[in-house]
């Protein structure tokens, strides 16, 4: 597929995919209500994962998927609703016009996981797909000093946070 | 995971287990002097064990580093934070900071630095600094008390953030560039073959950017004096002798094994001779002692790049050397400095005027290391400018060294002028508050690590130069 004269579909969905991830986050970034920017980051790390599946790494797709707009967000989510206690006046059913990008993002993404899912497109079969034992091997074994270093960060980084949280004696 | 493993990689589990301990411990008794001493006692342990021989170079599973270097520079880091834990004793409670929180972090920035040390891929290289790098985020505001101390968190953790970004971002091109993160394969791609390939300048580039901010390098040099000035004196003793010591060890990590470092030439040039103009001639204009040394820590950091950037003339053991030198100086500075100010100096020059009539020791102290950092012989200071102008010149850095020595020289007199404030005539107030024990005791052995490699130096570069090229 590399010495083709003629890029094939896997190519333009990729474009077309970096294209829709790029800009769900710069409309995450200036987006003043933060529900709304979670939306489109949201649809960002969507297609983020279709571009994964493309790159023949469906697990990380999954894991993207899973970890990131599932969980991550969602906390998120959680995280805002809770603070987000004064704004009664724009929580009301939001109008047309806002929705009408984040429909547009997530319709090209649907669009190409059926493109992909309709076998137009089908991710390269690499020489010896990633399975999730080798995935588990590489990152618990090769690579497993590195999660317990990151297991210590995240661990400070709560101490930290609720340290320096305190209520601070004037 | 063998048994050869579980051995090298024990220092950096007992510190690991160590933080844990104090938080638990903590929990429980809310005693400051237990959760210390658990933390002294695991970090001087973990340099006991890493003074012996290792029975691997290299874990087998796990890809840590036992080398020589390593392991000198993580014997320092240990000893260093066990220092800095007894320093800390006494000046938290001199302002009111409690909690375990703080011995457990000293801790946890141990451990990301030891990480960083026994590194063989770039991802624990990366991870090890940052860990190291939390850790300081939470320390340097770490004195909730203080109207200035969230200000001071804030100053270093945003720049410091950025710098992470430029780090990884230039680990993640050299790694498109090499395919590989091993730090030995990754850092020889790229600038090996004739053409320099530009995603690796650019990788390297990054690199550069995201350690200049760590060693305060000028431009990068703007969080220094805040930092300095509004962190607890033992946190900023850590800061400056183990974060900066550490960065530097990155470099050390790096650069020897490039085969062709000299594309980084212009770079560094420039960095180190900004650096030493910035620091010198800012250091003169400032009035507070604090400030004074953050300035001269970024000069001193130059001539660290004028070191690493005459490798090959012996310019890596010269650099090594004067990052273990500069952090004993910075914990004597620093610690003379939190016992003169538990006993309420302020933190002007015009504070420190005839204190070393009515504090004799901890004056002292703090002459012997602006004595040092001034280069006067026969101080581990001395021996260290001296090594890095040595190189300097045998590898052609004429100009640079040249500068280096000027500004030097022009640095005798912001160090000087405190000594002369320190000794001057002034009534000092009597004062009948001593330093505590632990104090006197890191006081001693870093004043006598001043003096003595100063003095004998031969044993320390030998063996530096069995470790570095």
């Amino acid at each position: 597929m590399y010495g083709d004269c003629y890029p094939d579909m896997e190519t333009y969905l990729f474009y077309i995919l970096a294209a829709v991830a790029v800009i769900g986050t710069i409309l995450a970034i200036t987006e003043k209500h933060p529900v709304h920017a979670i939306v489109y980051l949201v649809s960002s790390f969507f297609s983020l994962a279709t571009i994964f599946f493309l790159l023949a790494a469906p697990l990380i797709a999954m894991f993207e998927v899973i970890i990131y707009a599932g969980a991550v967000m969602v906390l998120f989510m959680f995280v805002i609703m809770m603070l987000d206690l004064g704004r009664t006046d724009e929580a009301g059913r939001p109008v047309l016009k806002q929705w009408l990008l984040p429909i547009l993002l997530g319709g090209i993404i649907l669009a190409s996981i059926g493109v992909i899912a309709a076998g137009y497109a089908s991710a390269p079969s690499a020489p010896g797909a990633i399975t999730v034992r080798d995935f588990a091997l590489t990152l618990f074994r090769k690579y497993g000093v590195a999660v317990e270093i990151i297991s210590m960060q995240l661990l400070f980084a709560v101490v930290g946070a609720l340290y320096l949280g305190r209520r601070r004696t004037p | 995971m063998t048994t050869v493993d579980l051995w090298i990689a024990l220092p950096l589990m007992l510190l690991a287990v160590g933080a844990l301990l104090t938080l638990l411990v903590g929990a429980v008794t809310r005693n400051e002097t237990v959760t210390t001493a658990i933390g002294v006692t695991v970090t001087l342990g973990a340099a006991c064990w890493l003074l012996q021989t290792p029975p691997a170079a290299v874990a087998p599973t796990l890809g840590l580093s036992a080398a020589g270097l390593p392991r000198l520079f993580s014997v320092f880091f240990t000893l260093l934070a066990a220092g800095v834990l007894c320093l800390s004793t006494g000046y938290n409670r001199g302002r009111d900071i409690h909690g375990e929180e703080y011995p457990a972090t000293v801790l946890f920035a141990t451990f990301g630095m030891l990480a960083l040390a026994s590194a063989t891929n770039l991802m624990t290289l990366f991870l090890g600094l940052e860990a190291m790098s939390f850790g300081f985020y939470i320390l340097v505001a770490i004195d909730l008390k203080r109207a200035t101390s969230g200000e001071t968190g804030l100053k270093y953790l945003l720049p410091g953030a950025l710098s992470t970004a430029f780090l990884a971002f230039g680990i993640a091109l050299l790694y498109c560039v090499s395919g590989t993160l091993s730090i030995q394969g990754a850092v020889q791609f790229g600038l090996a073959d004739g053409r320099p390939d530009p995603v690796a300048l650019a990788g390297w580039g990054c690199l550069l950017v995201g350690v200049a901010f760590k060693l305060s390098l000028a431009p990068a040099h703007l969080w220094t004096p805040d930092v300095y000035q509004g962190a607890p004196a033992p946190v900023v003793a850590f800061l400056s002798g183990g974060s900066k010591a550490a960065a530097i060890l990155l470099l050390l990590l790096l650069l020897p094994r490039a085969v062709d470092a000299s594309l980084l030439r212009a770079p560094l040039w420039g960095l180190a001779l900004l650096s030493m103009l910035v620091g010198n001639l800012a250091a003169l204009l400032q009035n507070r002692v604090r400030r004074m040394m953050a300035y001269s820590s970024i000069a001193q950091m130059g001539y660290v790049v004028v070191a690493l950037l005459s490798g090959t003339g012996g310019g890596y053991q010269a650099a090594a050397f004067y990052a273990m030198a500069y952090g004993v100086i910075s914990l004597a500075a620093f610690g003379a400095i939190s016992v003169l100010e538990r006993q309420g100096c302020g933190e002007t020059l015009d504070d420190y005027r005839g204190l070393g009539h009515s504090r004799p020791f901890a004056s002292g102290v703090l002459a012997l290391a602006l004595f040092a950092l001034a280069g006067i012989p026969p101080t581990v200071g001395f021996t260290g400018k001296f090594l890095i102008f040595t190189a300097a010149v045998r590898s052609g850095e004429i100009t640079l060294a040249v500068c280096g020595i000027l500004l030097a020289a022009i640095s005798v007199y912001y160090y000087l002028r405190v000594v002369i404030a320190l000794y001057g005539k002034h009534p000092g107030t009597a004062d009948s508050s001593r330093p505590t024990l632990p104090e006197y005791l890191v006081l001693i052995v870093a004043s006598a690590a001043i003096i003595l490699p100063g003095l004998w130096p031969n044993e320390l570069i030998l063996l530096l130069s069995h470790l570095l090229p």
